[in-house]
């Protein structure tokens, strides 16, 4: 509440402090006890109330008209030194183009995961789709089975209901689709950068191996229903569509140097007078003087 | 000096008599006091719950078992999600808070001193109001009962009829004493922190955890009040015939469930938010590296933060909402990951390049952000409403949930308490003993816990009292006893390194990981003024200007 007042009482004597008090943790028991009367006995609430009104009293005469305080002495005068083992700092020259670098020093931008996401999701589509009238007879069926992993209408769809078009299903289908390809594809921007060799082999064909394998395992526990609908080697090869086509958009788009240095509010074009100081070239941030 | 201020000087303590030092804990209002007060309570109830847990797997391991009655067990898995959840989790958040907050911040102390006393004595005393139950719970008048009701309390098993006596009385009598604690706490988190930074120190420039529990506290004043007012609500059913859980007279019953999760979802985030703070604070240190993206990790937290409240009907997919509220449920769920997602990439591109010390804070924060993935793809997986259909109330949500809250918040917890230790005590955790501790915890984890999918998987119902052999699920049960025996010799073991390095640790020093944040730059354990000089700060790593000055953060920031 007054820092500023305590700080400024900060003298060579000693530091103001609030003054301890009884007061709240009998306005607390008391609360309690009024509390427990409700379950036990009568009296035992009034015991409650007369010390919560004790309680407030008290707490009131602690801070009315003058907050109590004590005076703390203060022995320490001078705050102790920041020290550290290791005070030299290896240099290396990773970024030539900047004074200081955090790793990772380049990533893709989040444009190139959200291309590589959308152009993954084409293919997908397209792959889905082609299976859908190659095997069974409809463009519809793996779109109402990929509604029905969270709309429950469409899990009801018998199979040759699943053949014919269900604009709800389709509707959510359209957003799980999207949604999906997007996260995934700012997933693959997020970690190509970190994977120092093969990016399309691992994210293109390794991970949708390994999730296939998952899902394949557990599905049948899971949703034995949807299990039963699915075709996993056109799922398996839809995932390789994804993973190979967002990894190649993402790869190709140019690398950006993360805008580590650079504050939050000059990143996002706005001024924001008091959140950042002003400063000017590279001087001392304040010129009431450091310690 | 006058000889009554020399006697509240830190060195006096020592002379000072039993009754005069517990008088100084009961009167305090220093932030530091109330915070330890606040992990001790958390501690003592941390081994109440893990008791409490121990007796329903020591109940579950075989089939057909009668370690405890039927009645008790219910006591028990009551008593251990309400414990954990609101005398464990809540209070050691709290207290970490209280305790760090303004040292992070730069200031001498909460911005309300005495409101933060009677917060923490609130939340002491809701919880003996609840445990009293053992004892009273048919109003001292029978041989005494202990509400088991389960921690979401659905109604109508809190009516009159259901649950006679008074032991769901206690339940929500002693959550609304404590309710009204963490919501002082929060008003009071909130206001240090807006208010009470030192010089310097704007918001882009403020520790991460201070960001962490300013969110965390926005979230407990508007989770906690639904929760109070429907716990006022059961009381009015239960003695002044309100009815507004009664099916039988208009009332609804599903209307608690909604009252109840939209402040239990967010309960969730309003653990693990500060555990994240935890977690940032930590793996930057240990990584001898600045945090990576902090604007983009103060972003998601408070998009965390919104999102978490428009969750909560995923709890009751299976009351029998239509498709669209299941299917927005199922979408808003779906999208907390992705902030969630960006924070654990923050993390990895923290600890990517960095100079990684395993040091045991390092070791928690590392299983916590491999765990704390696991529980978001199995919190993914629950988010599919058909899916949720075949398991909702199984032993897979059971798993699911603690490896959020072991797996996530309580692995960031052990971490905080091994890095802040030194600081609140002056001595060291013994590294030997961490570690230990670190590697039975994570064995008895994932013994537990990975394995209790399964069970769940196979149809076993959580809360079932036993069960038939030859269901396939005695193998299972076993193991997720065996791994429950583990964490309690790891916590034992833990709890030992706290007694034994208190007396006899390596003494500690200002700043012992060479980190770069305010805390450390004062003595451990800080005076009562935690600063004699009010600091001021330039950059977000105050300390690392002070250890560089040839290189200071503040030209780049
Ligand atoms: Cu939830």
């Amino acid at each position: 509440m007054s820092n500023e007042h305590r700080a400024s009482n900060a003298d060579r004597n000693g530091i103001v402090m609030p003054q301890p008090t009884a007061w709240p943790i009998t306005l607390a028991f008391g609360f309690m006890l009024l509390m427990a009367g409700l379950v036990t006995n009568a009296a035992v609430s009034v015991l409650g109330a007369i010390l919560m009104v004790a309680g407030c009293v008290g707490w009131f005469r602690d801070v009315l008209p003058h907050e109590k305080h004590v005076v703390i002495p203060c022995e320490i005068v001078e705050a102790v030194p920041a020290q550290t083992q290791r005070a030299q700092v290896k240099v290396f020259d990773l970024a030539p183009e900047h004074a200081r670098a955090f790793l990772p020093i380049t990533y893709y931008p989040i444009s190139a995961g959200i291309k590589g996401g959308l152009a993954g999701s084409v293919a997908m589509a397209v792959l889905a789709v082609a299976y859908g009238v190659i095997k069974q007879g409809s463009i519809w069926y793996p779109i109402n089975l990929l509604s029905a992993a969270i709309y429950s209408q469409s899990i009801q769809f018998g199979t040759e209901s699943l053949k014919t078009f269900h604009l709800n299903s389709f509707l959510v289908a359209c957003v799980i689709h999207l949604i999906t390809s997007l996260l995934v594809g700012l997933l693959y921007g997020a970690m190509l950068p970190m994977i120092p060799r093969r990016p399309i082999l691992l994210g293109g064909i390794i991970a949708p191996i390994l999730w296939s394998g998952l899902l394949y395992t557990a599905l049948g526990i899971i949703n034995p229903l949807l299990d039963k609908k699915i075709d996993w080697l056109w799922f398996v090869i839809s995932q390789f569509g994804f993973g190979i086509v967002a990894g190649l958009v993402v790869s190709r788009q140019d690398k950006v140097f993360t805008q580590q240095n650079i504050p939050f509010a000059l990143r996002a074009g706005i001024e924001v007078p008091g959140a950042m100081r002003e400063r000017i070239g590279g001087s001392s941030p304040d010129e009431d003087g450091r310690r | 000096m006058s000889s009554e201020t020399m006697a509240l000087s830190p060195h006096a303590v020592e002379t000072q008599s039993l009754a005069e030092r517990l008088h100084g804990w009961a009167t305090t209002v220093d932030h530091k006091r109330i915070g330890v007060m606040y992990i001790g309570f958390a501690l003592i109830f941390l081994v109440i719950g893990g008791i409490e847990a121990i007796i329903m797997r020591i109940q579950l391991a075989l089939p057909n078992n009668d370690f405890v009655s039927p009645q008790v067990f219910n006591r028990m898995f009551t008593m251990h999600g309400t414990t954990m959840i609101f005398f464990v989790a809540m209070p050691i958040m709290f207290g970490f808070g209280n305790y760090t907050v303004p040292l992070l911040v730069g200031t001498r102390d909460m911005a309300f001193p005495r409101l933060n006393a009677f917060s923490f004595w609130l939340t002491a005393f809701g919880a003996l109001l609840m445990y009293f139950s053992f004892v009273g719970g048919f109003g001292l008048y029978g041989a005494g009962s202990a509400p088991d009701v389960g921690w979401f309390a659905y109604a109508p098993l809190t009516s009159k009829v259901f649950s006679p006596g008074h032991s769901s009385d206690f339940w929500s009598l002693g959550l609304i004493v404590s309710g009204f604690g963490s919501i002082g706490t929060s008003v009071n988190m909130i206001t240090t922190i807006v208010c009470s930074r030192c010089p310097g120190m704007t918001l882009n420039k403020m520790p991460l955890f201070a960001w962490m529990n300013i969110v965390m506290s926005g979230m407990v004043l508007f989770a906690i009040s639904p929760l109070t007012a429907a716990q006022i609500m059961i009381s009015l059913d239960r003695y002044l015939g309100a009815h507004f859980f009664d099916t039988q007279a208009g009332g609804s019953a599903v209307i608690w469930m909604h009252f109840f999760w939209i402040f239990g979802h967010p309960e969730v985030y309003i653990l693990i938010i500060p555990s994240f703070g935890f977690i940032s604070e930590i793996v930057p240190v240990f990584s001898r590296k600045p945090i990576f993206g902090y604007p983009i990790m103060v972003g998601a937290t408070v998009a965390i933060g919104f999102i978490s409240f428009s969750v909560w009907a995923h709890h009751m997919f299976t009351v029998g909402m239509n498709s669209w509220g299941n299917t927005f449920f199922a979408i808003t769920t779906m999208a907390v990951g992705v902030p969630t997602g960006i924070k654990i990439f923050n993390w990895l591109g923290t600890i990517w390049g960095g100079k990684i010390q395993f040091k045991t804070p390092m070791l928690f924060s590392l299983a916590f952000l491999f765990q704390f993935l696991i529980a978001g793809l199995t919190g993914i997986m629950l988010s599919s409403t058909p899916f949720n259909w075949q398991l909702s109330g199984s032993y897979f949500v059971v798993a699911h949930f603690h490896y959020v809250i072991v797996g996530g918040i309580l692995f960031a917890v052990f971490g905080g308490f091994y890095y802040w230790y030194p600081k609140i005590t002056g001595k060291m955790l013994s590294e030997r003993l961490g570690k230990l501790h670190f590697w039975l915890f994570v064995i008895g984890f994932h013994l537990t816990f990975d394995f209790m999918h399964i069970p769940g998987l196979l149809g076993m119902p959580r809360r079932i009292y036993t069960y038939e052999a030859g269901r396939g699920w005695e193998i299972w049960n076993q193991i997720v006893s065996v791994g429950a025996l583990f964490q309690g010799v790891a916590v034992l073991i833990f709890v030992f390194n706290m007694i034994w390095s208190y007396w006899k640790g390596k003494d500690a020093g200002c700043d012992p990981w060479d980190a770069w944040t305010l805390e450390w730059t004062t003595t451990s354990p800080p005076p009562e003024y935690n600063f004699a000089t009010i600091p001021t700060v330039h950059s977000s790593r105050p300390l690392w200007d002070l250890k560089h000055p040839e290189d200071p953060d503040w030209k780049y920031e």
